[in-house]
């Protein structure tokens, strides 16, 4: 069970970013196909720049009891996929919460 | 000093493609910046929180030679330009990716299906089974690089091989009945500009990553790769339309990503290799020269030249025969068991045998063949890996 605890936590982050992307319709509430393309592309090209840091021996995965052991590629643990994912997604809801309040600003 | 090249590499890849996505979009569509700054100066106070708690937990960690030394608590600096890259890169995509109240025709879910599926599924193991065939006989660890390159020789590839061929050829496409469904699709023109730069930004850092991980001979290998699939379609060169020209430039698409495997893993052409990507690219040329003859008619009406419109149905067919034996035979030049593959030209012997009587006027019969060529491609690869296997398994 304990191996499952960075993914709950990864888990659990998402969540509250889905939940405060709901309340306010930034990204996923917004328009769902752009996010999803936009996430999907971000956690990519994260993915290629992860890849690469591997091949030149500038990462290493730990060995956390927290991870699930399971390997994508060389090094690179399948939580690392979700993780980015929290990246982009977050990324995206903190950028249009942005946007909003400081257009509010502007027009306030 | 690895770690901060590569950070800085990679912000300045970002920044360049911001700044040129941002210009193509119209002004009232673009990121704003005051909204991109604090996103970033977020995103970073969060990465200088929770990099430390990973870190800290043991989740990963850095080789410590690699690293400028330079750290905020535990995490090194150079792990901030992610949060930076994203701050910069994923508004600008979520601009460019555009919104529901677009005019046009492909917008939402269709669009994107539509031009995924530009890039031809079908033929997607065609390009990247040569790279990992290859890179797999010289090293058979599974490492990054064999990870990076078979899926960009499976996907960004052949987005930007069918997509730029869809884009420019829409015209003669659409006079083809046959263009549309699993053997090409007919490009709406308001998708024409999201292929050609999904194929260009997919590309791209697969491309630099190979640049990076391989050495100068894959370098070349892979140039010519990607000059070879820009000469095929782009406008000016149109390979695809000068006789044998073009059935050499297609065999170079499924032949290169096996040479660039090969370079890449470090090995060297031997004559071994050097056989079998000759029989390789005989057994291309030979299946393009066939499938240009069921396109005899509609190209000839178009206006567009092909082998097929030059030399004639029958006689293209033959030469495609011909191709086929050259393969074969060639492979009697390799040692055992390799030879054997050279029997796999048989079926396709068998397969184009209907034809080498056809008359031009009813050239189209020859759908019949291709079909049936795609299907063979299946147990072709079926069989090829079995060899493949055998051959490792043999070497200990």
């Amino acid at each position: 069970m304990t191996g499952l605890a960075y993914l709950g936590a990864l888990a659990v982050a998402i969540g509250g970013v889905a939940v405060v992307d709901r309340r306010f319709r930034l990204v996923l509430w917004h328009d769902a196909r752009r996010a999803v393309v936009v996430v999907a592309v971000g956690v990519v090209l994260f993915l290629v720049w992860d890849l690469l840091g591997i091949a030149l021996g500038v990462f290493q995965r730990g060995d956390s009891p927290a991870m699930t052991g399971v390997l994508l590629a060389p090094e690179l643990p399948v939580e690392e996929v979700v993780f980015l994912t929290l990246l982009c997604y977050l990324t995206l809801v903190v950028y249009a919460g942005a946007v909003r309040m400081l257009g509010r600003g502007e027009r306030g | 000093m690895t770690y901060p090249i590569l950070a800085v590499a990679v912000l300045a890849c970002v920044a360049v493609a911001a700044a040129v996505a941002v210009r193509r979009t119209p002004r009232e569509r673009r990121p704003r910046g005051m909204a991109v700054l604090v996103t970033a100066v977020v995103m970073m106070a969060l990465t200088a929180v929770f990099d430390n708690l990973m870190i800290g937990a043991g989740l990963f960690s850095y080789a410590e030679d690699l690293r400028s030394g330079w750290s905020v608590g535990l995490a090194p600096v150079e792990d901030f330009a992610y949060p930076v890259a994203a701050a910069v890169g994923l508004p600008v995509l979520w601009a460019a990716v555009g919104g529901r109240r677009q005019p046009g025709e492909g917008r939402g879910w269709a669009g994107a299906r539509q031009v995924l599926l530009s890039s031809r599924p079908v033929s997607w193991i065609n390009t990247a089974y040569p790279f990992a065939a290859a890179y797999l006989l010289v090293d058979q660890r599974l490492t990054p690089t064999l990870v990076v390159g078979t899926v960009f020789f499976l996907v960004p590839y052949n987005l930007l091989m069918y997509g730029l061929n869809d884009v420019v050829d829409h015209l003669s496409d659409q006079r083809n009945p046959r263009k549309g469904g699993v053997e090409g699709a007919v490009l709406a023109p308001g998708l024409h500009r999201a292929t050609l730069w999904a194929a260009g930004l997919s590309c791209l850092p697969f491309v630099v990553a190979l640049l990076v991980l391989g050495g100068p001979a894959s370098g070349v290998a892979l140039a010519v790769s990607l000059a070879a699939v820009v000469a095929y379609s782009a406008p000016g060169l149109r390979f695809k339309e000068r006789p044998v020209l073009d059935s050499v430039t297609s065999s170079v698409h499924f032949v290169s990503p096996a040479v660039v495997g090969l370079l890449i893993a470090g090995g060297t052409v031997t004559a071994t290799a050097a056989t079998c990507l000759a029989a390789f690219f005989a057994w291309g040329m030979a299946s393009h020269a066939f499938g240009a003859v069921q396109d005899v008619g509609p190209d000839r009406a178009a206006g567009i030249g092909s082998v097929a419109t030059a030399l004639g149905a029958a006689t293209t067919v033959r030469l495609a025969a011909g191709l086929y034996l050259l393969a074969g035979l060639i492979m009697l030049l390799a040692p055992w068991p390799a030879q054997l593959a050279g029997l796999l030209v048989l079926p396709y012997l068998a397969n184009v045998a209907p034809y080498l009587g056809v008359t031009d006027a009813e050239a189209d019969r020859a759908n019949a063949g291709w079909r049936r060529f795609l299907v063979l491609n299946q147990l072709t690869g079926f069989l090829l890996t079995l060899l493949i296997l055998w051959v490792l398994l043999r070497r200990g």
